[in-house]
């Protein structure tokens, strides 16, 4: 019940974590760069500074699809969406979590109230349960999904579960379920690069190139 | 009883046929091998299993079969990036933790990549990552192929087309019908002139089934002015070679056409109507043949709007009414022909009503990426084809245009097997009939 | 000194010194209500003391600063002549004696020797371990030894502030000494750890109240202390709760926040993963305590507080720096040389990739005769 567990989690793993994070990271994107590029030498429908453009445009219009297929797709994408977003704001505007990532780039923002973390937590985690009800049963997923998609799944969970029982004193010392908390996010960081979580990282890449290759030949993008 | 391997021999050139298991597996490691590079690489690691590519693909939607997900479809080719050329692919062998593709597995595949995907390109748009799937699809279909398992229809069309320039033998060769063609539509046909400003070229389709079209070409480019010429030796736009997955010979049916060309020396070089005939000349036959091409490709279309566009064109208006335009997936969707054919329109007095919210994003007809070739594919190509009629009959219009003979043949066959009310109308042929002399 | 038995009771040094019954009822129903004890404990309690004899009471201080002891005479409940005199008898500590050299050792021998198996031992300061034992010595012997000789006939061990609890600051980093807590060294007694630096003054007089008054043990938290003191965190009975969770924090210690009284976590306070009574109880007979004051919680009260990064940095704080907590300078440090060696692996994994698949290329090379192949 010490805080030792805290120590280590925030000491000498997540040192761990931070260098396999980095090294990780990037031996996966410079093994994707540095393969073979072929150029292409047809004739352009739209001029480069068009295509650049409809490449960076992409990286934000891919985010939600087009009206045709939302019927289809709507209610999967949203359902996706929200939890990154539910994710994202606990993230980045719980107190705890500002002092945490504003150590690191020496940054001070402001906080939301816990109350607000709390309920957000909580639906985000509703969301993530949701999520992974929708991988087990819907026909497609079932057959897509492999170890990797369950794995990342648990391994995001597991630190927004810590930390709920860490606010709520649940499951243990307060301490210690902190440093479960903090050596689930260690773990996260661990695995980020082993698997699809990558797809932070991919997303900005494949989609500016794709819109850039679809703009330049005058296509929907 | 046919046993599953029968049946699959029974679908396989004979060529392909007499492969040994151990050579098949080789050669889809050779073709798989070949097409991993940095884009490849990028998109095959970009996919989250979403699966929400299916719910773009017309394949999908009809059977609510999982196994049509458009993804699933390259995961041979995956695995084998994923265990040969990844980033942590040394870990993967050690551990064991990828294995290798299995004949069996490519087997199965083919009917996925083959008789199961059109190529439309549908799933790459609706991709949250941005993978262009269908491009994968394409890259796997050439591995496909290096295994000895292209479909027999396409690979015999693609190993005739490439050795003699056309995709089947014919009692008389296509140079005699086009000529014969100008002779029963009263059109001439400038045939191998030594120079000429633009080079034509005329679908296989439309010299078998559609020969008006082929007439409508003629008569606009001589109602245009325009010196222009077909070329014996490199006459028939499709490109077999692209539809059954093999590199070499999809870049060797289109040096055909670039040698002609430049034989030639012409300035533009026209496709018909088809789809795929314009994307791969285009878009893909530069790559191929190493070097930006010394002319213009030009979609017969695109052509006529900027003819159209520059005043050197008239068109009488049209008694057609309520009017829907088929964007045929390789030339609007795919290759970003979008606004010519509705240029067209509107210059015959006909208001286009689109299918969709946005140009391209309408159903594929079906028969594309050789599907319509494949007699056993017929079946599921029919199931997918309810998504695309249904989809022309609730624009209400009365008539629907298209503009690839490819997509005219799978609606016309369509027609035949519904009892659909329904005929698909060329945009060219329509053009070719409201030629308006000009008043000088 | 003579058997404690044949002593008077406590009931009867209490009349003898004038404490009216009725004084010392209330002084028990109010040790009773910090004990968190049911309402009519007090009056059992006062019978039972009443009826008690005194216990011996051997304390023993070895690395320590005296602040424990100072914290005891500080006492408003019972005051600290109210304990010496009335319920217990502190027959040794070398401090507060009047006796010294010889006669004090031998006071304690003997009260050792009267009271053997049933005295209490109270230690405060850790006990070095480091050379034998020797940076701690009197009357030529080590603290371990000592300590060791008196736990023998002890029936409880009373560890008084965090040294003795658990080695506290001779403990921390780099630790010359060898200092170890007293539970590292007995193992076969049992010990309550009223750990801080110091421990509030009524925390330990009332855990010496609450093992006389139940003549056994109390119920210890994991780290053995009194759970009735150390149950809850000070983060989760501070007064300034309401502003950690609105998110009002001062940023500063004199900014507009610190003037306003509002949360110090930013400041360092490590009060959420702190066991205290420091909230409740508070000091100076509940005058206010270090948060109240302004200033952030050290953590004093838990092992290693010391080596558990800075007072001033918040506890999420990353603590794999060169000086204990990340400088962002030191983070981009970190990150780059390992960007760069994992540019260096990615460089390596893509010469491999472009090899195999230049292999899988050549015809007539099976590649597939250096890996296992798993057929399906």
């Amino acid at each position: 019940m010490t805080v030792d567990l805290v120590n280590f989690a925030r000491g000498p793993a997540l040192k761990a974590a931070f260098i396999i994070f980095f090294i990780g990271v990037v031996w996966r994107l410079v093994n994707v760069l540095l393969l073979k590029h072929t150029r292409d030498l047809s004739e352009p429908r739209r001029g480069v500074a068009a295509s650049l453009l409809g490449g960076l445009k992409a990286i934000g219009s891919r985010s939600w699809p087009h009206p045709e297929f939302i019927p289809r797709t709507g209610a999967g994408e949203a359902l996706g969406y929200s939890y990154h977003i539910g994710l994202f704001i606990v993230i980045l505007f719980f107190a705890p979590h500002v002092a945490f990532f504003g150590s690191f780039v020496g940054l001070h923002w402001p906080s939301l109230p816990n109350s607000v973390n709390t309920i957000i937590s909580v639906i985000t985690f509703t969301l993530l349960l949701a999520v992974l009800f929708r991988r087990v049963t819907h026909r497609v997923l079932r057959r897509l999904s492999n170890f990797d998609d369950y794995f990342s799944w648990f391994v995001v969970t597991l630190v927004i579960v810590t930390g709920l029982m860490a606010t709520a004193h649940v499951g243990g010392p307060y301490p210690t379920v902190l440093g479960l908390h903090i050596l689930s996010f260690d773990l996260l960081l661990i695995w980020f690069p082993l698997g699809k979580l990558m797809h932070a990282f991919y997303l900005f890449p494949t989609r500016a190139i794709d819109g850039y290759l679809l703009t330049r030949r005058g296509a929907p993008s | 009883m046919s046993t599953p391997a029968a049946e699959l021999h029974a679908n396989l050139a004979p060529e392909e046929s007499a492969i040994a298991s151990g050579e098949r597996l080789a050669g889809a490691m050779r073709g798989f091998a070949r097409e991993v590079g940095a884009l490849s690489a990028l998109r095959l690691e970009s996919c989250i299993h979403c699966g929400i590519c299916a719910e773009a693909c017309h394949f999908y939607i009809a059977t609510e079969d999982p196994k049509y997900t458009p993804i699933l479809k390259v995961e041979p080719f995956k695995q084998v990036f994923k265990r040969e050329a990844s980033a942590f692919a040394p870990i993967y062998r050690w551990l064991g933790l990828k294995r290798d593709v299995t004949v069996a597995e490519l087997e199965e595949w083919q009917h996925l990549l083959y008789e199961s995907c059109n190529l439309c390109g549908r799933c790459s748009l609706i991709c949250p990552m941005g993978i262009d799937v269908a491009a994968l699809i394409e890259q796997a279909r050439r591995g496909m192929f290096e295994a000895g398992l292209a479909p027999k229809e396409l690979y015999e069309k693609a190993a005739r087309q490439k050795r003699t320039g056309q995709p089947e033998e014919t009692t008389e060769p296509y140079r005699e019908k086009l000529l014969a063609i100008g002779r029963q539509f009263g059109v001439s046909i400038p045939l191998d002139a030594p120079q000429a400003d633009v080079m034509l070229t005329v679908s296989r389709t439309d010299i078998e089934q559609y020969p008006k079209a082929v007439a409508s070409l003629a008569r606009v480019m001589a109602h245009l002015k325009v010196p222009c010429t077909f070329r014996s030796d490199g006459l028939i736009a499709e490109n077999y070679g692209y539809y059954a997955g093999s590199r070499d010979w999809q870049r060797d049916i289109s040096r055909r056409l670039i040698d002609q060309a430049i034989a030639c020396q012409a300035k533009v070089l026209i496709v018909p109507e088809c789809g795929h005939a314009y994307s791969a000349l285009r878009w893909q036959a530069a790559e191929l043949y190493g070097a930006p091409l010394p002319f213009k490709v030009r979609h017969i279309t695109e052509y006529v709007a900027d003819a159209l566009d520059e005043g050197k064109l008239e068109l009488r208006a049209a008694d057609a009414g309520a009017t829907a335009f088929h964007d045929p997936c390789m030339l609007v969707r795919k290759a970003g022909v979008m606004e010519a054919p509705r240029k067209i329109m509107r210059a015959l007095g006909i208001l286009p009503t689109e299918m969709t919210h946005h140009i391209g994003f309408d159903y594929c007809c079906g028969g594309g990426g050789g599907v319509v070739d494949i007699e056993r594919a017929a079946k599921l190509r029919y199931r997918a084809m309810e998504n695309k009629l249904r989809e022309i009959d609730d624009t209400m219009a009365r008539t629907f245009l298209t503009s690839c003979s490819d997509c005219r043949r799978t609606f016309d066959d369509a027609k035949r097997h519904f009892d659909w009310e329904k005929t698909p109308q060329s945009l060219l042929e329509l053009v070719a009939d409201h030629l308006q002399e000009q008043i000088r | 000194m003579p058997e404690l038995d044949s002593q008077p009771t406590i009931g009867a040094l209490l009349d003898r010194n004038g404490v009216s019954r009725r004084a010392f009822m209330k002084y028990c129903t109010a040790m009773a209500s910090v004990l968190a004890m049911p309402p009519l404990a007090g009056r059992a309690m006062a019978e039972q003391l009443r009826a008690a004899h005194r216990p011996s009471v051997i304390y023993l201080s070895f690395q320590e600063c005296t602040g424990c002891l100072e914290s005891l005479t500080r006492s408003f409940a019972p005051s600290i002549e109210s304990l010496i005199f009335n319920v217990i008898s502190l027959d040794y500590d070398d401090t507060l004696m009047a006796a010294a050299g010889h006669q004090a050792e031998e006071a304690r021998d003997q009260a050792m020797k009267a009271n053997y198996g049933k005295y209490l031992l109270v230690v405060d300061g850790s006990v070095p371990t480091g050379e034998g034992g020797v940076y701690n010595c009197a009357a030529g012997r080590t603290a371990l030894d000592i300590l060791t000789d008196c736990a023998r006939g002890a029936a409880a061990i009373v560890c008084v502030g965090t040294c003795s609890s658990f080695g506290g600051i001779p403990f921390a980093n780099p630790n010359p000494t060898g200092a170890r807590p007293v539970s590292d060294i007995i193992g076969d007694k049992p010990i309550i750890n009223v750990s801080g630096c110091p421990p509030i003054p009524e925390v330990i007089t009332g855990t010496l109240l609450q093992y006389v008054t139940l003549g056994r043990v109390p119920e210890l938290d994991a780290h053995r202390r009194p759970t009735v003191f150390f149950g809850n965190t000070i983060h989760d009975r501070c007064y300034r709760r309401p502003f950690y969770d609105r998110g009002q924090f001062a940023k500063t210690f004199d900014d507009e926040g610190a003037r306003s009284g509002w949360c110090l976590y930013e400041l360092g306070c490590k009060g959420p993963t702190t066991y205290n009574a420091c909230a409740t109880v508070k000091w100076n007979d509940g005058v206010s305590f270090p948060i109240e004051t302004g200033h952030p919680c050290l953590g004093c009260a838990e092992p290693n507080f010391w080596d558990a990064g800075s007072f001033y940095s918040p506890i999420p704080t990353p603590r794999w720096g060169k000086a204990g907590e990340v400088r962002p300078a030191e983070a981009a440090e970190l990150a780059i040389g390992a960007a760069a060696a994992g540019a260096v692996i990615g460089a390596g994994s893509v010469l491999l990739a472009k090899h195999r698949t230049q292999r899988l290329q050549t015809p007539g090379q099976d590649s597939q005769q250096d890996s296992p192949k798993k057929e399906v």
